[in-house]
């Protein structure tokens, strides 16, 4: 630990601390423009000269490029740093134009800090400033390169940290251009951290341009609810109107990073524009209503049907959408009521594979993002982290960058920005790989496994033995033999309903041959962790309640930010089943098919208006603040209003717990929202909760809630032959629904924002398959299910697993029209056209 | 009466042509490739002999090329690599591409043998675009030299196989630069690293690789072959080692490149070897080793030109490309010209550079056409001094120049301030 004298003061660091670094320990923050925690150090900018007055450099040097040892002496005030930096900002602001009034970066800007703080005020360059042309670089990103410092962090992160190739510096000396080769969409989803990461207005946010300033803004720490990761958000609010978010700094979770459906999909929650408006206010049978007459109607007409056939005739839904508040006030109101419910999940699949997850999943092997940076082998099972977690696909970037191999076992044609291994493979194949993968990396020492690992030992062993492994197979296992920390990432969208669990014990065998084996799970939602924690006792989801409505044993519904008709499969069968309804309540911020039904609805707060809960998929407890509260956003050029009211214009909606609390939780229905606090339901509900708060208090930020410790799932011989029991028909397609970064989710749907960047679908099939029924590439096919046809164009790849047809959940299209699931296409389904 | 010493690199040159590998051969040429490789001596001994012979790095830096190939640790990994630089685009200096006009089987000889030292068994001979004419001499004679056995699999029949790749450079000046070189080998932009790790640990693909001057490389056959004491024996003074090649250019009567023992007199070079100062001019300054050292003034007119006696007054012998200006040349235009060059040339990697040598070339050119201000002189020079806190060595070599103008010249530049222009163009105009 060396210890070093900077300014005065002395201070011990960890072996390899950048000067830069020990400084800002002590609180001194040396200017800087190149140096970026995440990208480390390059000495670029120059900016960060100090003097070294003693130890082992003297003289000026740049303390981002030289580590602290023992015995330095350093000075960040000496005259001839100081004159240095200052002729840093003088060089930079010989061609940096004076357009600060009218650069979106004005008052969050680097270069506007140091140049104040430096004291350059007078430009004695009396040359022309240097001009560039300016490129288009898609929705999200404005391109303004006459402000360019060269500092190189733009390309630094963009090829380096994010791993694409398409912006990046070209020319050289003075002339030297930050851009693509031509004008066009940035290819990376995670350009907008461009915008963070500039230090000045080069890359702003298209989407917030000319529309605010920093000091205007309601700023509070917010989360990212759109996959399970739980990203941590900085949201900026004005005028009513989420106008920005930032990624926000966690060391264990997103790093500085975010990716672009996070930072751009808030639109939805400003209403968006055209038919999309966000609904604000109550409604009863689709006309207006007031809060009080919304919320004391729907109660009544709950109550009726609870007189009139009991109250397990009310059943309630809920959704991976909800917040942990809204989930716990659901399960408290159908245990207090007798309803049926709540149910989070649309099909037992989901819940057996989203529940088994959570079970598998211990404080021991549970890894966060930033852990699988430090992986040294990541094995991805089912599981497409750009699509469905895009933030732990550069996680994985950051492992590879170490040289980590990266490989994935999976029935999509993945794409990872970085380099990996791909075994296409169909969902009854992805176990036996892994399988493979792991067994001949830890065979050699099966034996001293102990008791609670033979029998999945056994059953590995003999399905080593059952089939050939495919090529390459054995060098990666021992590359996985002789590593140190491996990962699993395992998805739970395509796999089978084992493959969690299967992964979870494959980790734990790696554990068993002594190494520091961690398990990642990709989740479907923000709130998944959280409705599984609640769906314990009751094996019910969303496809019972349609029985259960068909049959006439349920005549309420009550859905809570929850809307069927965009997950459901059956779309005809859905529609039939809701107009059996006597009763339909929605509470929701989406505009969406159930709202519109709705006998009753009530409009909820988005993540942006209340303070909301979300577990993440390894457990970790986060508390999003409330940013602003809410209302009709007051749009660009509208003048402020002359009459003054107490009530907020839009602003009858309430976060869904307390809507829910209104319409059925509390005894005394004239109650109000008071009486009640998540303080006190979510432990009642999930008393693992208690656990946390201890010096936390509500709300918790932070922790992980895991269960004990899990141990071997087991039972693989009986479960291995339920598998092995194929489908009626093997010569069929099986149709796989999968997720999107941009164009699926229901926010993509909701969100103009996201809509920018979403690509047309297309299904992917093998390239074997495509020529076996007279197939190529950029085709379109006509593809009947039970249900009805629908089109789409072809894709063909080798990396697409044989057998299957991988399609979005894309909102472009009509899809629904699965009577099982998942659905099973024979070739002769599939038309040309 | 002008060649009275004895020539070594320059042995087979002629008038009109290149020489050829059979002439190289009745020179002594590849006998030492045959007794050292073919012979299956120690490739420590290669490194011994050179170091012993006291060779410095004739790219400019003038560091021992001995101790470079010996950096390369034993157990490092293979392949490791050897770059020949012939970017040789510091303004004024064209003996690399002399050298391959010349006696190309000469470096492709001590390429061998550098490799040989250090176990290499691939090189890329790095050469500027330019210089078209030396890359495909160069192409023809590795071909000759490979259909004699001196290249490729197994050389002489023994277990040493090594081949010479000609890489075109994209033709800038950052790509002299040794790290710089080598991302620009690899694809990748030219921007200069800074180490650790060295190249000869981690260079071009990981791998150690050296870069050596192609002056360098083109010693190595005769040093092996005439051993160390000889070549020490070569040198004009006693510190030094070996001839060297000086490109003169400028006001002198033959300008041209001439190999002389290294450390021979500025004033012997230009009486003696270049036919004197041309007609009509007076030594006025000179460069004495290509554009990014100081200036040199008449006071020093006798200077041994070797490393060390250039740095005891503070200058440098650079790549030895004396450019010579006489009474009439207006020197900070001759500046100005320079950092139209360096600016030009900056990589645009860190501030003091990319921005520094554009401020000033605009002060220079100011100055030179009459918009000059007295406050121009401490900002230049003050910008002098603050470029040495740049990343690499461009900046700093380039505002060697200036500095030095403001030295020695500072009387001429307050004349164009107070004159408001150019003293020399308006005589020109009379």
């Amino acid at each position: 630990m060396p210890r070093l004298i900077i300014d005065e003061r002395e201070i011990e660091v960890p072996e390899g601390t950048k000067v830069i670094d020990a400084a800002q320990r002590l609180g001194i923050v040396i200017p800087r423009f190149c140096y970026h925690e995440a990208l480390g150090s390059v000495g670029a900018c120059r900016m960060c000269a100090v003097k070294f007055l003693q130890g082992p450099f003297k003289g000026v040097q740049m303390s981002c490029m030289i580590d602290a040892r023992d015995g330095m002496v350093v000075s960040t005030t000496d005259e001839e740093a100081v004159l240095f930096r200052k002729r840093v900002i003088e060089l930079l602001m010989m061609n940096h134009p004076l357009d600060c009034p009218v650069c979106d970066e004005g008052g969050q800007c680097l270069l506007q800090d140091e140049t104040v703080s430096g004291g350059h005020g007078r430009r004695r360059f009396r040359g022309p400033k240097r001009t560039y042309r300016d490129q288009y670089l898609g929705p999200y990103i404005k391109h303004e390169m006459n402000r360019c410092i060269h500092c190189y962090r733009c390309a630094r992160f963009y090829q380096e940290f994010a791993g694409y190739r398409d912006l990046g510096p070209l020319r050289i000396g003075d002339r030297m251009y930050f851009g693509r080769f031509s004008d066009g969409s940035l290819e990376s989803p995670f350009s907008g951290n461009l915008v963070d990461i500039c230090p000045t207005g080069v890359y702003t946010d298209t989407t917030a341009r000319f529309k605010l300033r920093r000091w205007e803004l309601e700023r509070s720490p917010s989360l990212c609810n759109q996959c399970s990761l739980g990203c941590n958000t900085a949201a900026n609010a004005h005028h009513r109107g989420v106008m920005r978010v930032e990624a926000r700094f966690n060391s264990e979770v997103n790093g500085y990073f975010l990716c672009d459906a996070g930072r751009f999909g808030f639109s939805y929650s400003n209403g968006g524009t055209g038919h999309r408006e966000r609904p604000l206010s109550p409604r009863i049978a689709g006309a207006p209503a007031s809060a009080h007459a919304a919320l004391t109607a729907a109660r009544e007409a709950l109550d009726n049907i609870a007189a009139k056939y009991g109250p397990r005739a009310i059943a309630a839904a809920g959704s991976h959408r909800n917040s942990f508040e809204s989930q716990c006030m659901l399960d408290l109101i159908c245990r207090t009521r007798d309803w049926r419910g709540p149910v989070f999940f649309w099909g037992p699949e989901d819940r057996r594979k989203t529940l088994s997850a959570v079970e598998g999943l211990d404080g021991e092997i549970a890894v966060s993002m930033r852990e699988i940076e430090k992986a040294d082998f990541v094995i991805v099972v089912g599981a497409d982290p750009l699509n469905e977690a895009p933030m732990g696909a550069l996680a994985l970037r950051q492992a590879a960058r170490k040289n980590a191999p990266v490989v994935t076992i999976d029935p999509r044609p993945i794409f990872l920005p970085c380099g990996f291994e791909h075994f296409p493979a169909a969902p009854e194949k992805i176990e036996r790989y892994l399988g493979m993968l792991v067994w001949k990396a830890v065979e050699k020492d099966a034996a001293r496994f102990g008791k609670d690992a033979e029998e999945f030992c056994r059953y590995l062993a003999a399905e080593c033995e059952s089939c050939e492994p495919p090529a390459a197979m054995a060098r990666l296992s021992q590359l996985l033999a002789s590593c140190s920390r491996p990962a699993i990432i395992c998805g739970t969208d395509v796999t089978l309903q084992t493959t969690p669990a299967f992964a979870a014990d494959c980790v734990r065998l790696l554990r068993l041959a002594g190494k520091q084996a961690g398990l990642f799970f990709l989740l479907p939602g923000a709130g998944s962790f959280g409705s599984a924690l609640l769906s314990g006792t009751d094996d019910k989801t969303f496809a019972d309640l349609v029985e259960d409505i068909e049959a006439g044993r349920v005549r309420a519904l009550v859905v809570g930010e929850s809307d069927p008709f965009h997950h459901y499969p059956d779309r005809a069968r859905l529609e039939s089943a809701m107009s059996k309804l006597e009763l339909l309540v929605a509470i929701d911020y989406f505009p969406s098919e159930t709202v519109r039904r709705a006998s009753f609805f009530y409009p909820s707060s988005t993540i942006f208006e209340t303070g909301s809960t979300y577990i993440n998929q390894e457990g970790r407890v986060q508390f999003a603040h409330p940013v602003h509260c809410g209302g009709v956003p007051i749009r660009g050029g509208e003048h402020p209003p002359r009459v003054y009211s107490d009530l907020v214009p839009g602003g009858d909606h309430l976060p869904a717990w307390k809507a829910l609390w209104q319409i059925a939780g509390t005894p005394d229905k004239d109650a109000g929202p008071g009486g009640i606090s998540p303080e006190k339901f979510i432990p009642a509900a999930l008393p693992a909760f208690d656990g946390l708060k201890a010096g936390h208090g509500y709300p918790v930020d932070g922790p992980r809630l895991l269960t004990a410790k899990a141990g071997f799932q087991g039972k693989w011989e009986r479960a291995s032959a339920d598998a092995r029991t194929g489908p009626e028909n093997p010569e069929a397609f099986e149709l796989l629904m999968v997720e999107w970064m941009f164009g699926t989710s229901e926010f993509s749907a909701w969100s103009d924002s996201l809509d920018a960047a979403a690509a047309a679908p297309h299904m992917s099939m093998n390239s074997k398959d495509a020529a076996r029924i007279g197939l190529c590439d950029g085709d379109t096919v006509s593809v009947e299910l039970d249900g009805g046809a629908f089109e789409i164009v072809v894709s063909v790849s080798d990396r697409t697993a044989e057998g299957v047809l991988v399609i979005p959940r894309h909102h472009s299209f009509e899809w629904r029209k699965m009577k099982d699931s998942p659905a099973r296409v024979s070739a002769e389904k599939i038309r040309k056209i | 009466m002008p060649f009275k010493y004895p020539l070594v690199l320059f042995q087979n040159r002629k008038p009109d042509r290149v020489a050829t590998l059979d002439e190289y051969r009745e020179s002594g040429g590849y006998e030492a490739l045959e007794k050292f490789i073919g012979g299956g001596i120690s490739p420590k001994e290669v490194i011994r002999l050179v170091t012993e012979s006291g060779l410095l790095g004739r790219g400019g830096a003038g560091f021992p090329a001995g101790m470079k190939w010996a950096a390369v640790p034993d157990s490092s990994p293979f392949p490791r690599y050897l770059v020949a630089n012939s970017d040789e685009m510091e303004p004024g200096t064209f003996k690399d591409r002399m050298l391959l006009h010349v006696d190309p089987h000469c470096v492709i000889e001590g390429m061998a043998l550098a490799a040989y030292s250090f176990s290499g068994s691939k090189a890329f001979f790095f050469v500027r675009p330019s210089y078209e004419s030396s890359a495909a001499i160069l192409e023809r004679e590795l071909e000759n030299a490979r259909k004699a056995g001196f290249l490729g699999n197994r050389i002489l029949g023994t277990d040493f196989s090594f081949d010479i790749v000609v890489h075109r450079s994209g033709g800038r000046y950052i790509c002299g630069e040794a790290s710089a070189l080598l991302n620009a080998i690899m694809g990748k932009r030219p921007n200069p690293v800074k180490p650790p790790p060295y190249p000869t640990e981690k260079g071009l693909w990981e791998k150690p690789t050296v870069v050596n001057n192609v002056e360098t490389l083109a010693n190595v056959p005769h040093i092996l072959r005439n051993g160390p004491e000889w070549f020490k024996s070569l040198s004009a003074t006693e510190h030094g080692a070996g001839t060297k090649i000086y490109g003169i250019s400028g006001r002198v009567s033959r300008p041209g490149a001439v190999e002389l023992p290294i450390g021979t007199r500025l004033s012997e070079i230009i009486d003696l070897h270049c036919g004197g100062m041309a007609s009509g001019s007076k030594f006025k300054a000179c460069l004495p080793g290509g554009a990014s050292t100081r200036f040199l003034t008449p006071e020093h007119y006798d200077i041994p030109m070797d490393f060390e006696d250039l740095k005891k007054i503070g200058n440098r012998l650079g790549t030895a490309a004396i450019m010579v200006f006489d009474q009439n040349t207006c020197l900070l235009g001759a500046t100005l010209n320079l950092m139209e060059f360096f600016a030009r040339e900056s990589c645009g990697w860190c501030t003091p550079c990319r921005e520094g040598l554009p401020y000033m070339r605009d002060l220079l050119w100011r100055i030179e056409n009459g918009e000059g201000k007295e406050e121009f002189i401490p900002n230049l020079r003050m910008l002098c001094k603050q470029v040495w806190n740049s990343y690499c060595a461009l900046a700093p070599g380039a505002a060697e120049p200036v500095i030095s103008l403001l030295d020695f010249f500072e009387d001429e530049v307050r004349q164009h301030i107070s004159e408001k222009g150019c003293p020399f163009h308006a005589k020109a105009d009379h």
